[in-house]
């Protein structure tokens, strides 16, 4: 395994003026810096009001530098730094063509995130972490050209946080996109994991991939009965992730003696507020 | 219920409900003292752990106090002080429940006691959360940064933080303990982009705020409404550091200090930004933290923030570790903090060293 490293802004760098662009600077005159394998970017400072196009646009500007960096994460930050909903992300249209070594690349925060005309002959796992991912991100990675992708994990959010599609959004994106060597297949995090189960059990997809994730969303029985029924026909399925589900006992056992493996851990209890009961996705704010 | 008493005798603890040892006459023996409540763990541990070392140990509720002086020969006694209970959730009173508790610890600091395990003028000052800053900081301990200014309004408080860039603040009710009212506040302040985040355990009730046992998180309009009724307290404002975090968690630590030595390191986990364990929140073992570089750091903090309080022999020190840098950060102080649940339904062990110390500090007095 290469060498990572993660570069973050506390409170006290970010007072002090630092931002994107200093980080960038710091970034490129470290001397550990050509020995990574991997990049990691947490905090660039103020990222609830400044966005993190600075370290894009250096990518996209001195691709040379960047040269030996096969995977890549832009906001590693958790909530007690910013709200995933607040991070401010930018423009990733430049970085398909600076990158061509890229093999991951994971994204947290989906405001002001683009992606562009994504083609992109290496990469092979594409993870965006987020609150609420729009239809606009989704139909860029519906209309990507990324022959090599083994991996798509998408959160796909809550309406309040920037998700403003439904279920047919998810189909359309199953079915018009095009990963023929795609192996795992999340969608994750979704207030309406239940419809989105039914929307990835009938994509073309569920035949070819050997890992489901479906977690962090608001699976219940009704959810977790259609995969009962549907995975015992697809035998090229070896893993079934739900962790954070709302899943009976019952239902939960019995997907837990699927014979492949299952992580149904995390099981969540609907809240009453107000007389109605209320479920809701892992990360959303 | 029964228990051996010290003289191996035993007895039905419903006959004698307020002492854990057997004595003719009660007047002229050398014991512990304990006031509080006299319902709960606090009282119910302690006096298990005075049991267990033969020590007697009477115990005087909130509301007989008066009457401790004609029953008690105090020269002889080290007199411990639980805070009372508290029946109102009532944010808006609590400053008048605080005022009165300190007049009762006021009160009580008049006693010709042989010795207070924690003195109450001590007890006292750590209620207020700006008193003990200050003198920690005073003295150079680390402490998360508390600001000088106080905000009768929402605006005049976003103005500061425009002011100061400042994006991320703790608001706590100067008067209060554990999460009552404590709030981390979030706020982009940019004219094109404003909009606030609150976390929050009180709620908006009846026009008033109620302390409840839930974390909330509101947004926009709800938050505004929840900020205006909140800074009719006397608030503080403290800047908030991203805690370390540990798997989904980011946790902070409950210190124990007792008599200059550290009896307990708790850390106390949360997937919000508060993280008081009445919250639901769930704590673990801090071994499992492998902080073995740091323990030396937290040690070395919280001995010197004990160090200001010499009349204090047993501190709760709320601590942080800031995300990244692992720098520890002294929250507060409590001078009333020693019930961990993970300790107590194990080996009781801040008890039981506590009733240790207080043997020698009766030893002292004669």
């Amino acid at each position: 395994m290469g060498k990572s490293k993660t570069y973050a802004y506390d409170y006290d760098d970010y007072e002090d003026g630092k931002n994107a662009e200093t980080m960038v600077e710091e970034i490129l005159s470290d001397p550990e810096f050509a020995e990574l394998q991997e990049l990691i970017i947490g905090g660039w400072g103020g990222e609830y009001e400044d966005d993190c196009q600075a370290i894009l646009d250096a990518v996209a500007e001195k691709p040379d530098k960047f040269s030996h960096i096969t995977k890549l994460f832009i906001g590693d930050m958790d909530y007690e730094v910013c709200e995933v909903s607040w991070i401010m992300q930018g423009d990733y249209s430049r970085l398909w063509k600076a990158m061509p070594q890229l093999k991951e690349l994971t994204i947290k925060g989906s405001m002001e995130l683009r992606l562009g005309s994504i083609e992109h002959e290496n990469l092979e796992s594409l993870t965006i972490i987020c609150g609420g991912l729009g239809t606009d991100v989704i139909k860029e990675i519906e209309q990507a050209k990324l022959p090599n992708l083994k991996k798509l994990l998408l959160y796909i959010g809550v309406e309040n946080y920037g998700f403003d599609g439904n279920a047919d959004t998810i189909a359309q994106l199953l079915a018009n996109s095009d990963f023929p060597k795609l192996r795992y297949l999340g969608i994750t995090d979704s207030e309406i994991q239940d419809e989105l189960t039914a929307v990835v059990l009938e994509s073309k997809y569920i035949s070819q991939i050997t890992t489901l994730d479906l977690s962090n969303g608001t699976l219940t029985d009704k959810g977790g009965e259609l995969l009962l029924n549907k995975l015992p026909a697809l035998p090229n399925i070896k893993k079934l992730d739900v962790h954070y589900h709302f899943l009976s006992d019952e239902v939960m056992k019995r997907i837990e003696a699927l014979p492949i493996e299952t992580d149904v851990s995390e099981q969540e209890k609907a809240e009453r507020w107000k007389g109605e009961l209320w479920l809701t996705a892992m990360l959303t704010e | 219920m029964a228990h051996r008493d010290a003289d191996g005798i035993t007895k039905s603890s419903s006959i004698l409900p307020h002492n854990v040892c057997v004595q003719k006459d009660g007047k002229g023996s050398s014991r512990i003292i304990l006031i509080g409540s006299d319902h709960g763990k606090r009282k119910q541990y302690f006096e298990q752990a005075a049991r267990e070392a033969g020590i007697c140990c009477s115990f005087y509720d909130w509301k007989d106090i008066r009457c401790i002086e004609q029953k008690e020969d105090l020269k002889r006694c080290v007199v411990k002080i639980d805070a009372p209970e508290w029946n109102s959730c009532r944010l808006n009173e609590l400053d008048a429940l605080t005022k009165q508790y300190e007049e009762g610890l006021l009160a009580l600091s008049r006693l010709k006691a042989g010795a207070f395990w924690n003195h109450p003028l001590d007890i006292a000052e750590l209620l207020d959360k700006q008193r003990c800053k200050k003198r920690l900081a005073l003295a150079g301990v680390t402490v998360t940064e508390m600001y000088e200014e106080r905000f009768s309004g929402r605006e005049e408080l976003f103005g500061f933080l425009r002011e100061n860039r400042l994006h991320q603040v703790f608001l706590k009710p100067v008067k209060g303990s554990g999460a009552a009212g404590v709030t981390a506040l979030r706020a982009s302040l940019l004219p094109t982009n404003g909009r606030i985040a609150l976390y929050t355990c009180a709620a908006l009730e009846q026009g008033g705020l109620v302390n409840t046992k839930q974390m909330y998180r509101l947004e926009g309009a709800d938050a505004e409404a929840y900020l205006d009724h909140l800074l009719k307290l006397d608030c503080v404002v403290e800047k908030w550091y991203p805690k370390s975090t540990f798997q989904k968690y980011c946790y902070d630590l409950r210190v124990i200090v007792q008599d200059g030595q550290i009896d307990y390191i708790l850390p106390r986990l949360s997937k919000g930004p508060i993280t008081n364990l009445q919250l639901n929140n769930h704590s673990m073992e801090f071994e499992a933290l492998h902080l073995d570089e740091t323990e030396e750091r937290i040690t070395e903090l919280c001995i010197q923030a004990a160090n200001c309080y010499p009349r204090l022999h047993g501190i709760g020190m709320d601590v942080l570790l800031e995300q990244g840098s692992g720098q520890p950060y002294i929250i507060e102080l409590n001078a009333q903090g020693d019930l961990l649940h993970r300790d107590v339904y194990g080996e009781n062990r801040i008890y039981r060293r506590q009733v240790e110390l207080m043997r020698e500090m009766l030893r002292q007095i004669g």
